[in-house]
């Protein structure tokens, strides 16, 4: 108990109470911006964290991602165009809802929905981590590698894109991670004789310009996006209550998907998303108004995508495998903080973990009355002209660039990796799962080289131990369901979206 | 840019292939079969093997296709102002040393807000505050050792 009045002490400091306002007001702000997602919000922040104490840092992140992943379905409802990504799988139908004259009411079942989703979904971090660490704790390097290996396949599932073309960037993003004398044998690898190369490729530059500058690139080709009409809203919250007891089910499950989804390494809030909004389709009794306006949808999915932001920090904080993009900057900030992810953190800093419970839960209660603010003030925010804000935003992936090692050469690579970014994107190659590569080769390798090393060449040991068994068969699972899913296509049945989440 | 499935997936078979050649020619750990070779050379494989999957095609039909939204009525060279932040970017990392934050931030912000059509009464103003605010912020703040160059800043 006293570890816990000790982690509201923490929360409670000046300084963190300042980060959790300010960078709530920066990610609703961030998320609300057409093009500008939550990750890049999150990218854009880590330079602010070197500075911060290390639960200030922490709270800065979870703040600006939560928020940024509710604001993202404000010009998804008023516009059509999603704010972030994880709004993209109900946009059609909350721009249904405000045509028909109810877009309070998909607004705030975005809000409300969101912020039941990010207590729920913190409620399953709480009970999860503590029993999964002690699991954890007997692990060895092949669990590991199977949970990396699985975390990277899962990250090709999500991409609504070829599942070939997913695992293709995958693999290029393990091979950019080969960069540099960070491997096991500590040899200089594809350096091309460059110094600024030995200490390998940072996540960080890779993730800004994949995410931020190829997102000023698409713009510059791009038209500008409508102008928001002024209007007046009536009570946000007003039928919300109604909307919860109707739709009881629909929430509760839309939490659970989201929990299980941020769970699996590897899979994030985009694909919770989509999943749960084709979940609530399929078991809705009136699936012919999906698409119409009808919130059944955006009641599951919107709690879907909170939920899974919090459990997304279950693999990370246990095992240092990113849940999905957006922790895999949290981690690399953990790392730089001394809060090492691993089970003992969980033993050995028991207050940390409490201040940052305590600091998920908040965030999500505050989301309401500045979400509420944001909705009402989204037409002036939403007024800034795009000339104004790329430019900006160009110069902070610059400095933040720069600002990671006091080095210029991470400027000009933020802008090879945004040129890369841009041309995956356009040619449908996912970005996540080149940044997930990215951030999980070397750990990728080291498993698997160490592995062999102790098997002595021998692949049979990497199934034999019961949990690294079950790790392999849903890898396997996992690189294998595009294949049943193409073969039940051809064998006549009923015609299966691809991985049961497109629509 | 879009690109065919063929293009680029010769350009992974190709990539793979020279992955896969120059991690095998990396010096082992003496007394170890696996050494710093293995990864390379297994990704490299990975990648031709996919790249020549994608090249025939297999896996399209997975594929969403992607609204194409052009901007009607434009030269074709206008697509090349995509390449316009990467420049800036570039710029930044040989100017900022000898020309100092504040006036590379200045032509960044510049040039960035023109090319995405602003005018003057716009970009000249955002281009002389913004790199003000973000120099206060990262100087002060956070302590970042941006260069001062030919125009220190007043703080």
């Amino acid at each position: 108990m006293s570890e816990l009045y000790e982690a509201i002490r923490l929360v409670a400091a000046p300084d963190v109470v300042i980060a959790i306002v300010a960078s709530a007001i920066y990610g609703l702000v961030v998320g609300s911006m057409p093009g500008l997602s939550a990750t890049m919000a999150t990218a854009l922040l880590v330079p602010v964290t070197f500075w911060l104490s290390p639960i200030a840092a922490i709270a800065t992140i979870i703040t600006a991602s939560a928020m940024a992943i509710f604001s993202g379905d404000i010009p998804g409802c008023l516009l059509r165009i999603p704010g972030t990504p994880a709004s993209a799988a109900y946009t059609d139908e909350a721009y249904a809802m405000t045509r028909k004259g109810q877009a309070e009411m998909a607004l705030g079942a975005g809000l409300w929905f969101s912020a039941i989703g990010g207590i729920v979904g913190t409620l399953s971090l709480v009970l999860m981590a503590p029993l999964l660490a002690e699991m954890a704790l007997s692990f060895s390097t092949y669990e590991y590698f199977w949970l990396a290996f699985l975390g990277l396949m899962c990250a090709t599932l999500v991409a609504r894109s070829s599942p070939i073309k997913a695992i293709a960037s995958m693999l290029l993003g393990l091979l950019i991670a080969c960069i540099g004398m960070e491997n096991p044998a500590g040899t200089p690898r594809f350096t091309f004789g460059m110094t600024d190369l030995l200490g390998g490729i940072e996540p960080i530059p890779a993730l800004v310009g994949v995410f931020a500058v190829s997102e000023v690139m698409r713009a510059m080709a791009s038209a500008e996006p409508p102008k928001l009409p002024k209007r007046k809203f009536g009570s946000i919250l007003a039928n919300q209550w109604m909307l919860t007891k109707k739709y009881q089910k629909p929430m509760w499950r839309g939490n659970f998907i989201g929990i299980i989804i941020g769970v699996l390494p590897g899979a994030g809030a985009d694909m919770a998303a989509w999943v749960s909004y084709a979940m609530s389709k399929k078991f809705s009794k009136t699936p012919e108004l999906f698409g119409t306006g009808h919130p059944e949808g955006l009641v599951e999915a919107g709690a879907s995508n909170n939920a899974s932001l919090a459990s997304g920090w279950v693999p990370a904080l246990l095992f240092g495998i990113p849940g999905d993009t957006i922790t895999a900057i949290a981690i690399g900030v953990l790392y730089m903080k001394g809060l090492n992810p691993g089970p003992t953190l969980f033993t050995e800093n028991a207050r940390s973990m409490y201040a940052l419970y305590l600091i998920f839960i908040i965030a999500n209660i505050i989301m309401i009355p500045l979400g509420i603010v944001m909705i009402r003030m989204a037409s002036t925010v939403l007024r800034a002209p795009r000339a104004s804000i790329m430019p900006v935003i160009l110069l902070l992936c610059a400095v933040g660039a720069y600002a990671t090692g006091n080095n210029l050469f991470s400027v000009g690579l933020v802008g090879a990796f945004g040129i890369l970014g841009f041309v995956m994107e356009r040619n449908g190659y996912p970005v996540a799962a080149l940044v997930l590569g990215i951030v999980m080769g070397s750990m990728v390798e080291t498993n698997f080289v160490t592995s062999l090393i102790k098997s002595d060449g021998d692949v049979l040991p990497f199934f034999e131990r019961p949990v690294s068994a079950v790790l392999a068969a849903m890898t396997i699972g996992a690189l294998l369901w595009p294949l049943g899913v193409w073969i039940w296509n051809r064998t006549g049945g009923a015609r299966l979206q691809p991985r049961g989440a497109a629509e | 840019m879009q690109l065919s499935d063929r293009v680029t997936g010769a350009v992974l078979v190709g990539l793979g292939g020279l992955a896969a050649w120059s991690g095998s020619r990396l010096p082992g750990v003496p007394g170890q079969d696996v050494g710093p070779a293995a990864f390379p050379m297994l990704i490299g494989g990975g990648l031709m093997l996919c790249g020549a999957m994608i090249a025939l095609g297999i896996g399209h039909s997975f594929e969403v296709p992607e609204e194409e939204e052009a901007v009607p009525g434009r030269s074709r060279f206008y697509g090349l102002r995509v390449l316009v932040p990467p420049a800036l970017l570039l710029f930044y990392m040989f100017a900022a040393e000898p020309l100092g934050f504040l006036l590379t931030a200045f032509l960044m912000v510049l040039v960035g807000a023109f090319a995405l059509g602003a005018r003057a009464r716009l970009a000249v103003p955002l281009a002389l505050v913004a790199p003000l605010i973000v120099h206060l912020a990262f100087y002060k703040l956070l302590r970042v050792p941006l260069p001062e160059g030919l125009l220190g800043a007043p703080w």
